[in-house]
């Protein structure tokens, strides 16, 4: 098959895993127990990478930003344009790639593990259908945690904005939120921050798909992390632009 | 050659074919309630298909498969659940869940097959591996196991549920002999206590001569010599005769 | 197992915290969850003003501009709906005036409302409120400047004109009083006017309207200072210059009428041949001192909202009771009159501790409050009350703060209660001691005094 046919067969077999795994979502039976162990596995332990990561990222951005700002006499600006980028752009993207790195690696690894060891038709063989037992939680522990991280990382970035702007210019923590949130509109927050539970649902079922589908034994490990980390950030990346573009028609005062 | 009523499984005239390659070509074997039957054969010949097909975790594409009275074709999921129920399967490599301890390993096929009290299940866990001889590990992750160790959690796994039927997947490979003839053990005991059916695919020929009953042997997808350790022995086929020589 | 859903929990609830805390942040700069208060004013251009374009009111963010209803001939104007925070809806008052300004030099179009003066009402929800279309600042400076020499000149006038006419006010104050007083005593050419009591009675009500009008001018002289701190803040060269027209209307209004009130009295004390006629003369005379005093109370109440006349008005006695020490308020007859009524309260009976030390008003002291307006009857609103407060407690500041703030509760629930006019109610920090002659030499609490004359 040429090599355009064998993209195409991709795509067309990574959207019917995602259809399965959106209509699987929403029938019975829900495994609770599975969803909450993949939010500790997704959640919790991204929470030092995320909130270390934004607090960096938003110290380096006010000193980047800052002298071109002063220079302008816009000092003013500074929590403003920190607010803005962060929760707008910089921490959802951001997150979402972090995430690909650390959680879709790992998904991929580690379905493809239980699938070179055995261990779905194991599940298979106690009857219970292992798609909605290790793939559907996954996807929805990823959906749900990454909105979440995603506010880890704006507030984050906001401190590590705030704690570099303090040691330039002695500024309050009043006056730092007064001014970050002054040209912070309802669609600059609550938007960009749900857009990331669409990054969460390509990180989880993309690194799912890739895991899942391994027949490649042992040596399917290390590809199936490697195509889940890629192909997730690759989307998130495409995915972002047609979200703003959504964001920016759905809320057309959010374009300037 | 008769059937009794007392068949536990049986294969009539089963094929299966990944693409181009026939992993089963035409196979009909048989077991009696009891018995132990040992799937020999060189690496690649469908002695595992023929378990998953046991399972239902595949389909054959011809032929029928009845298990206890049962023809699987027939079945739906439900019904395919009812028949799980009464099998229990030992992978290759155990196949425990590495994010379970070695107690909700077991506790896994009791909730969900069951309907079992926490205390029920409790019980019956601390039964089963105390008869592996893994009482004191329930609360370890499998990882933390020795490769016998696995091997006897994942038997632990397979034996919860009181199965009818057992399957086992290569259960001596990777082990030393004296690990391996315990393992031999604890299946032969299966059988004399509970009066379990086995189906083992196996390399290990010294095993096969302690606890086989009947012996089946494929070889590239054919069924070659199937019956008694002697009648397999002096079979014409020279692959039979060759896996079967000590 | 229970652990990890532990953990799960944290994270969620942790995660939610943020959101809930970033829509809280977001929220709170634009108001969603505060009370709101739509107002409307009108502005023949826009300057770019746009809907979601900021409202400040006296420099602070209070809102948005919500709806803008474009005009549909060019006569109309465009109507302009804004939304403001109920917190700060206490500044904008009747007169206050909306502009367009610009944030810096480029910055974004937004509109500001003037916090109004504090004797006018608040602007009731729904209201529209005055404009003023856009200044270029290059006109403002010419502008400026012209009125500016204008306003010069024209007070440099007036300040002679007004100087004038109200030592004529107080000559024909005193004439009249000599008119009455002679008539009381039955000399001169109306002595036949003793028996004709309704005469009498004319004679009274318009010797009261004299002296009510001279108060009225003390009273509303506080208004003064909001005004002159108006003009001087926000430079509006328009409004003084309106100003200025006004002052320049009741001075000569004042001078002619002043006239006529001279021409009046002199004719009515003249020999006269025929008591009767001398009677009528009177009689038509004091119509026209009425009509003229009348007048004069508007057109006073117009002057005293100009700042160019506070140092007149007070050199010549009419004090505002803000610009008078507690010592002046002592000694003045006009405020300690034995004829005016007095309420006493003590604090007990008013206050009840409020939070911060500070006091409030109980509820038994409303009643009480309640009772002494009633015992007064409608009379309570025709004329100036003055509240003074008193307290004994702590030091000399401490007093006169409490003392101040008694009287400016009690002040401030009147005004919430009654239908009084603001101008007409004031307030006096006495810390403990009461003016003379009234058998209080100390006192810890309020007193309304009713300037009533009997």
């Amino acid at each position: 098959m040429s090599w355009s046919g064998r993209v195409f067969e991709s795509v067309g077999k990574v959207g019917a895993f995602s259809a399965r795994v959106l209509m699987d979502a929403f029938r019975p039976p829900f495994e609770i127990a599975q969803l909450s162990r993949q939010l500790a596995e997704v959640g919790n332990k991204s929470i030092a990478l995320i909130v270390v990561s934004g607090f960096a990222l938003g110290a380096v951005m006010t000193l980047h930003t800052r002298n071109t700002l002063v220079t302008f006499g816009a000092a003013a600006m500074i929590p403003a344009v920190q607010a803005v980028s962060f929760f707008v752009e910089i921490g959802p993207l951001v997150a979402g790639l972090l995430l690909a790195g650390r959680v879709g690696s790992g998904i991929g690894a580690v379905l493809a593990n239980m699938r070179a060891s055995e261990q779905i038709d194991a599940i298979e063989s106690l009857s219970i259908d292992s798609f909605k037992f290790l793939v559907v939680p996954r996807v929805l522990a990823c959906v749900i945690a990454l909105p979440l991280l995603t506010l880890f990382m704006d507030f984050a970035g906001l401190l590590g904005g705030f704690l570099s702007e303090a040691l330039a210019s002695r500024i309050s923590p009043e006056l730092y939120l007064n001014r970050a949130f002054e040209n912070l509109q309802w669609s600059n927050f609550i938007a960009p921050t749900l857009k990331t539970a669409v990054f969460g649902f390509i990180i989880g079922s993309v690194s799912s798909y890739f895991g899942f589908t391994t027949n490649k034994g042992a040596k399917g490990v290390g590809e199936a992390a490697t195509n889940s980390v890629v192909i997730a950030s690759l989307l998130i990346i495409v995915a972002d632009v047609l979200l703003i573009k959504c964001i920016f028609f759905l809320f057309p005062d959010t374009a300037i | 050659m008769t059937i009794s009523p007392n068949i536990a499984v049986q294969f009539k005239n089963v094929t299966k074919a990944f693409g181009e390659k026939r992993v089963l070509n035409d196979v009909s074997l048989h077991l009696e309630q009891g018995q132990v039957l040992c799937l020999l054969g060189r690496s690649g010949t469908g002695k595992s298909v023929t378990l998953k097909i046991i399972m239902a975790l595949m389909r054959p594409d011809s032929g029928e498969v009845w298990v206890d009275h049962e023809n699987l074709a027939g079945l739906s999921e439900r019904g395919l659940s009812a028949v799980r129920k009464k099998l229990g399967y030992l992978f290759q490599d155990a196949a425990l869940f590495d994010s379970l301890t070695l107690y909700e390993n077991l506790a896994l096929p009791l909730k969900r097959l069951t309907n079992k009290s926490k205390e029920e299940i409790d019980d019956k866990i601390h039964h089963v591996l105390l008869a592996v001889g893994l009482g004191s590990d329930s609360a370890k992750y499998p990882s933390a196991l020795s490769g016998g160790m696995r091997k006897r959690a994942g038997l632990a796994r397979a034996l919860v549920l009181d199965p009818k039927i057992l399957l086992a997947d290569e259960p001596s490979s990777g082990l030393d002999r004296i690990t391996a003839s315990e393992i031999d053990e604890l299946l032969l005991r299966c059988k004399e206590q509970h009066g379990t059916a086995l189906i083992v695919v196996t390399h290990d020929v010294h095993g096969t001569r302690r606890i086989a009953d009947r012996v089946a042997v494929l070889d590239r997808g054919d069924l070659v010599a199937f019956g008694s350790v002697e009648e397999v022995a002096q079979s014409e086929n020279d692959v039979a005769r060759r896996l079967i020589a000590e | 197992m229970p652990g990890r859903y532990l953990a799960v929990g944290i994270f969620i609830v942790a995660g939610l915290s943020l959101f809930v805390l970033g829509i809280f942040l977001v929220g709170n700069r634009h108001e969603a969850f505060s009370q709101h208060v739509l107002l409307y004013s009108d502005f023949t251009d826009l300057d770019g003003l746009t809907k979601g374009s900021k409202v400040r009111v006296a420099g602070m963010d209070a809102g948005q501009v919500t709806q803008i209803h474009v005009p549909d001939s060019p006569t109309s104007r465009f109507r302009v709906q804004m939304r403001i925070n109920e917190q700060l809806h206490g500044l904008v008052r009747t007169d206050s005036i909306v502009t367009i300004d610009t944030e810096g030099v480029v910055g974004e179009t937004f509109l500001s409302i003037h916090s109004g003066s504090p004797g006018s009402p608040i602007a009731p929800p729904d209201s529209i409120l005055q404009s003023k279309p856009p200044i270029a600042i290059s006109d403002l400076m010419t502008h400026g400047l012209g009125v500016m020499d204008d306003a010069d000149a024209t007070l440099k006038l007036l300040g002679g004109k007004l100087n004038t006419s109200l030592d004529g006010v107080n000559v024909a104050v005193q004439n009249a009083n000599d008119v009455l007083v002679g008539l009381k005593e039955g000399k001169g050419p109306a002595g036949m006017l003793l028996r004709d009591e309704k005469m009498a009675d004319q004679i009274r009500d318009t010797m009261t309207n004299v002296q009510s009008t001279t108060s009225s001018l003390k009273q509303a002289a506080s208004r003064m200072n909001g005004i002159v701190k108006d003009i001087q803040e926000r430079q509006l060269p328009e409004k003084i210059d309106g100003t200025m027209t006004q002052v320049r209307a009741a001075s000569t209004e004042a001078n002619s009428t002043m006239q006529l009130v001279h021409q009046s009295l002199n004719q009515a004390l003249g020999p006269d041949i025929d008591g009767v006629t001398a009677a009528q003369n009177i009689s038509e005379t004091l119509t026209n001192v009425n009509a003229a005093t009348g007048n004069m109370a508007e057109d006073t109440e117009a002057i005293k909202h100009n700042f160019f006349f506070k140092g007149f008005f007070s050199r010549r006695g009419y004090y505002s009771l803000s610009s008078i020490s507690p010592g002046q308020y002592r000694r003045n007859k006009l405020f300690v009159n034995a004829n005016g009524r007095r309420s006493w309260f003590t604090s007990d009976a008013l206050f009840q501790p409020g939070v911060h030390g500070t006091e409030e008003l109980s509820a038994g002291g409303r009643q009480t409050i309640d009772a002494a307006i009633a015992s007064y009857g409608d009379a309570v609103f025709q004329h100036p009350i003055i509240i003074e407060g008193y307290s004994d407690a702590g030091g000399p500041a401490d007093q006169l703060a409490r003392s101040y703030n008694r009287a400016f509760l009690v002040r401030t629930y009147l005004e919430a209660r009654f239908p009084f006019v603001a101008k007409n109610v004031g307030v006096m920090p006495l810390s403990s001691t009461p003016p003379p002659g009234l058998n209080h030499d100390h006192w810890s609490g309020v007193c309304i005094s009713v300037t009533e004359k009997k």
